[in-house]
């Protein structure tokens, strides 16, 4: 039947730009109110607490306001465009294909979505502080074998996928999967915890399993999956087509950790960074790096004095000409780009090492950081990687659809046109997280361990000069005793007075090196204050950057949908945001106080098992999906942020664990949420239940 | 192509709206009794729950909430429907508040299926209710059903029953734009006393702000018989019984809802205010493969039909289909009778154009409808 014969309403542009106009206005302030609570959470976080502005506040204006026309397009584009022809797809391929090929389907898909929407980004910035003698098993997966791991979560994905059309098209409950998998993964965990290799990359695989699922994956995977258990006509999928994106979460994480289980006896110990870094052992040093240049430039970026001392062995000049080097060009990129080289001073050089480089290379403790990368270089890499992760997995479903099963979309022009949006959608978002949400999350995530520290701590050295020493004034103390001091003005504040110490006086040159510190934020006693504070803003950070996901706005949307308004989306979003909100408290606990990963997967795990048993089945299934779709490309950045200023002040091994607990926790707030609605629900049944029971 | 119009047959229309829990006993019942195709929808009945003001504030909140529900259909012969109705009944106590509805039409519908021939034990004598119609209102906005539901329970009709649709037609003919207006509808189901359907359909029309453009669309259908769940509230009970108690006891007593009488000067003609509604329609329903609504109602707008409404049902009976795929739609349209004819005609060549075995065609009179007119 075709469509040729259907008279077209012809609207008159006025009113046509009216209707559009009132419908993206609609769409617009819903993502303002979406992202408004984590924006202004960050915004009072930095006046109030750290009592700093933001250092770009245009940019990262500029940035806030793309986030919210690309959250705006994005999911108008996954309801216009994706989810329907995923669902469609979905639908259509039972009817054509039997189960061999449609699993096949799944696996490829899978398989595909990990390509196209790469996790490993997001693992190598939790591992970038990550060294080769401390967790050389965890170094080697992120650095010498990234192709093995990122193969490993594929392969993970795509076998989930696959599984879970045969779960849909048989109709099977998830309960059973979850029996299974939960005990095999803790059990791997377990085992995993007892070897001192292994128990690091326990972060590593509990994370790939948070962030494997995608902006796109999970909307697509979610729809295919809503069709085919549609189109399999089984009476138990009332609300079918969940527990998919638990199978994408569980399976990476199996996969990562039996990667690590094989790579584990070819991989050395962890041992002493001297040890490491010593002449006797380069050759198998070097089977980490591909050359020796790399492993000098790990030394520098990551280990202290007496791994550089180490490796240069009995060659002390050539350990002082790789020192005075890093005055030049070519030396800046021993240097990591996330420090300036003050910063290195003050974390990573020794004292005799700062005496150096001030003695031998003039001027350097002040060179810059490396600029901000400009809107346009970050716009191309971001569209990039939009067209990476929409075009293939939607060219693959449209050459399914056209092709293999000869059928098309409802309406084409309306997918065609939120596929479109969904592209736009997602390069203007994820330019806009670069350049607006993650720096402002990164200027309070970073400097978050203030809050905390209870004695000063140097941030940093400046040469003044010329010093004249006639600037120096003396002031006199309560008790009466005189100080020196002169007045410094630091980030444009007005200028106040410092003390004056004649040791940082040179008068041959005529300069002073002035210390910078930070004072605590609580004054010496109150440290406890302080964590409490960094417990808040973990929670007030989950809870808020969950909001404004889109891959858990298009989950809400979905399981209203299913369940025709008795489960709504605010409330699925609520319970996730606090499930969220909660893990990131526990994440932060672990890197606080060094608490081994496998003591806080463990009880929640544990707990979930019979709280699943419990629940219903739909719910079930929404519960767990959601521990998968938590950790989206808003949370993610802001997460790492955190986790990584915390850990690099503490000097923890890794920054991994913190987004594995963001994701088992909401599936503990949306299973206990499921049983007070359905309690709730069932009361029409259970009064009268119990009335007869009376009787 | 075969014979140019279809053959109808005299069947009845079985409907049971029942809590999600109960939905497996449905199936299993019906598919019990030999019944080949049942198809399955997702609902939400809306209650009343009346609880205590929280921190020992006076008085009590009323809210509304949502319950999950299941409405199962299935076409039975006439001379059965109601054995099978008590079947029901008494396997699902519905005479019980709070475990669901039932109620059957007698219609004619094509399909290429025999009605089924079914085993039924039959059930307790005297429970059906006899003057019983049903009210069926579309909404254009998500949560726009809650609106009319409210007014419902502030009557104190029924339970109201609430599904969700798409609508089809004049949105379609926009083009691109059709983005700019939702699609989603809310359709709600309201089983009332006959003789007070057309004061109530009048009172819900003004209260739920209908009488407005794109305020819905609410026409009756006649029932044959049925039972209707009273509980439409839950929560604090002051009273040895409930109102709710006390009137389906009296319904029951009474053999009917006849002594509910209560609107009369609201059906009077004469009365000015009320805006008019438009008599003699009829509902049609097809049911097709998932996917092949769009033709069907593109077939039958090109006749004169105004749009439909749409949903997604799902197909639970095996023998319906073949390798248990079972997602199909579901079309409703709502034309004047003298245009009836040649839409049904037109639904039945896009049949036989699409080869779409799966079809079925119901028909049923739709004595009063109303919708905003200019």
């Amino acid at each position: 039947m075709k469509s040729t014969d259907r008279t077209r309403i012809h609207i008159p542009i006025g009113t046509a730009a009216t209707m559009v106009w009132s419908y993206a206005r609609g769409r617009i302030l819903e993502q303002v109110k979406s992202v408004a609570f984590i924006i202004l959470y960050l915004l009072a976080f930095q006046l109030f607490v750290l009592g700093s502005t933001p250092s770009n506040a245009v940019r990262v204006a500029a940035g806030l306001g793309l986030v919210i026309l690309g959250l705006t397009f994005f999911l108008e584009g996954l309801i216009l465009g994706l989810m329907p022809l995923g669902e469609r797809v979905g639908v259509r391929l039972p009817r054509k294909c039997g189960i061999f090929l449609i699993v096949v389907f799944g696996l490829l898909l899978g398989m595909g979505s990990t390509y196209a929407e790469p996790a490993i980004a997001t693992l190598s910035t939790a591992g970038v502080t990550v060294t080769a003698w401390g967790s050389p098993l965890l170094y080697r997966m992120l650095n010498d074998s990234p192709g093995l791991l990122v193969a490993s979560i594929a392969l993970g994905v795509g076998v989930a996928v696959g599984f879970g059309m045969f779960r849909f098209y048989y109709g099977f409950s998830i309960k059973p999967f979850i029996y299974t998998l939960v005990p095999i993964l803790l059990g791997l965990s377990v085992y995993c915890a007892l070897d001192s290799n292994l128990r690091n990359i326990l972060g590593l695989a509990w994370d790939a399993g948070a962030v494997t699922t995608g902006a796109v994956t999970v909307p697509l995977v979610l729809a295919l999956g809503i069709g085919v258990s549609r189109a399999s006509g089984k009476r138990e999928d009332a609300a079918g087509g969940f527990g998919i994106i638990m199978l994408a979460s569980a399976f990476p994480i199996m996969g990562v950790m039996i990667l690590g289980i094989v790579l584990n006896p070819s991989t050395s110990r962890p041992m002493e960074e001297s040890a490491f870094f010593a002449p006797e052992y380069r050759e198998r040093a070097l089977r980490l790096f591909p050359n020796e240049a790399a492993l000098l430039r790990h030394v520098f970026q990551h280990g202290g004095e007496d791994g550089r001392k180490a490796f240069f062995g009995e060659d002390e000049e050539g350990y002082r000409q790789a020192l005075r080097r890093l005055g030049t060009p070519e030396g800046r990129g021993m240097i990591p780009d996330s420090m300036s080289a003050g910063e290195w001073l003050t974390r990573r050089a020794s004292e005799t090492e700062r005496a150096f480089l001030t003695r031998e290379v003039p001027g350097f403790a002040s060179s810059p950081r490396e600029s901000e990368t400009a809107w346009a270089s970050v716009f191309r890499q971001e569209s990039t990687n939009a067209l990476r992760a929409v075009i293939p997995l939607t060219l693959l479903l449209a050459v399914v659809l056209f092709l293999m099963l000869r059928d098309r979309p409802r309406h084409v022009d309306e997918v065609a046109l939120g596929v479109g949006l969904a592209l736009v959608g997602m390069m203007l978002l994820t330019t806009g997280i670069r350049t607006g949400l993650a720096p402002l999350g990164d200027e309070v995530g970073r400097p978050l361990p203030r809050v905390f520290r209870s004695v000063p701590r140097e941030e940093g050295r400046v040469i003044l000069e010329p010093f004249e020493p006639e600037q120096v004034l003396t002031g006199f103390t309560p008790e009466g005793r005189p100080y020196r001091f002169f007045y410094f003005t630091e980030r444009g504040t007005t200028p106040r007075p410092v003390p004056f110490d004649d040791d940082q006086f040179d008068p041959e040159t005529g300069s002073y090196e002035h210390v910078l510190q930070r004072p605590p934020l609580f004054g010496p006693q109150l440290t406890l204050v302080g964590i409490a504070m960094v417990f808040l803003f973990a929670f007030g950070l989950g809870f808020g950057s969950t909001q404004a996901e889109p891959a858990l706005s298009a989950l809400g949307r979905t399981v209203e949908e299913l369940t025709v308004g008795t489960i709504k989306r605010s409330g699925v979003v609520r319970a996730v945001s606090l499930g969220v909100g909660i893990g990131l408290m526990m994440g932060v606990a672990r890197i606080l106080y060094d608490i081994p990963i496998v003591w806080l997967l463990l009880p929640p795990y544990m707990l979930l098992l019979p709280l699943t048993y419990w629940s219903e089945e739909d719910f079930a299934g929404i519960a767990w999906d959601c521990g998968g779709v938590t950790t989206g490309g808003i949370t993610v950045p802001l997460v790492l942020a955190m986790g990584l200023g915390i850990g690099g002040e503490l000097n923890v091994t890794d920054g991994f664990g913190v987004l594995a607990m963001a994701s088992a926790y909401p599936i503990l707030t949306v299973l206990l949420f499921g049983m007070m609605v359905r309690a709730r629900q069932r009361k029409g049944l259970v009064d009268v239940d119990e009335e007869d029971e009376d009787e | 192509m075969s014979d140019p119009t279809p053959t109808f047959r005299d069947v009845s229309r079985i409907t049971c709206m029942v809590h999600q829990r109960l939905g497996a006993k449905v199936t299993e019942c019906l598919v019990g009794m030999g019944a080949h195709t049942v198809l399955v929808e997702n609902a939400r009945a809306v209650r009343q729950h009346i609880r205590p003001r929280p921190w020992m504030f006076p008085g009590n909140l009323t809210e509304i909430h949502g319950t999950p529900v299941e409405v199962f259909r299935t076409t039975v012969p006439r001379d059965c429907v109601d054995a099978v109705m008590r079947a029901l009944i008494e396997a699902l106590e519905l005479e019980r508040p709070g475990h669901g509805a039932i109620y059957a039409q007698d219609l004619k519908e094509h399909s290429l299926l025999e009605p089924p021939v079914l085993k039924i034990n039959s059930g307790k004598e005297g429970l059906l209710l006899r003057d019983l119609v049903l009210l069926t209102g579309i909404l254009s906005q998500v949560g726009g059903g809650d609106a009319l539901a409210k007014s419902a329970l502030k009557l104190g009709t029924c339970v109201p029953v609430i599904t969700r649709g798409m609508g089809t037609g004049i949105r379609d003919q926009l083009g691109l734009l059709r983005i700019t207006i939702p699609p989603e509808k809310e359709l709600v189901h309201l089983m009332l006393p006959a003789q007070d359907a057309a004061g109530i359909q009048r009172l819900l029309i003004e209260d739920a702000r209908m009488d407005r453009p794109g305020g819905g669309f609410l026409y009756q259908t006649p029932i044959r018989a049925g039972v209707v769940d009273p509980l439409l509230r839950i929560g604090r009970q002051e009273h040895a019984a409930s109102m709710e108690q006390v009137i389906a006891a009296m319904d029951e007593l009474k053999c009917g809802t006849g002594w509910r009488k209560r609107f009369g000067d609201l059906e009077d003609p004469r009365n000015e205010r009320m805006k008019p509604l438009r008599r003699n329609h009829r509902e049609i329903t097809f049911i097709c493969t998932e996917g092949r609504v769009d033709a069907f109602v593109r077939a039958a707008m090109r006749v004169g039909a105004g749009g439909a409404t749409t949903a997604r049902v799902r197909c639970l009976s095996e023998s319906d289909f073949e390798g248990g795929i079972g997602a199909r739609e579901r079309g409703i349209l709502c034309v004047p009778a003298g245009r009836c004819d040649t839409v049904i005609e037109a639904l039945y060549a896009a049949e036989q154009e699409l080869e779409d075995t799966h079809c079925r065609i119901q028909m049923l009179e739709a004595p009063s409808v109303f919708s905003h007119q200019r």
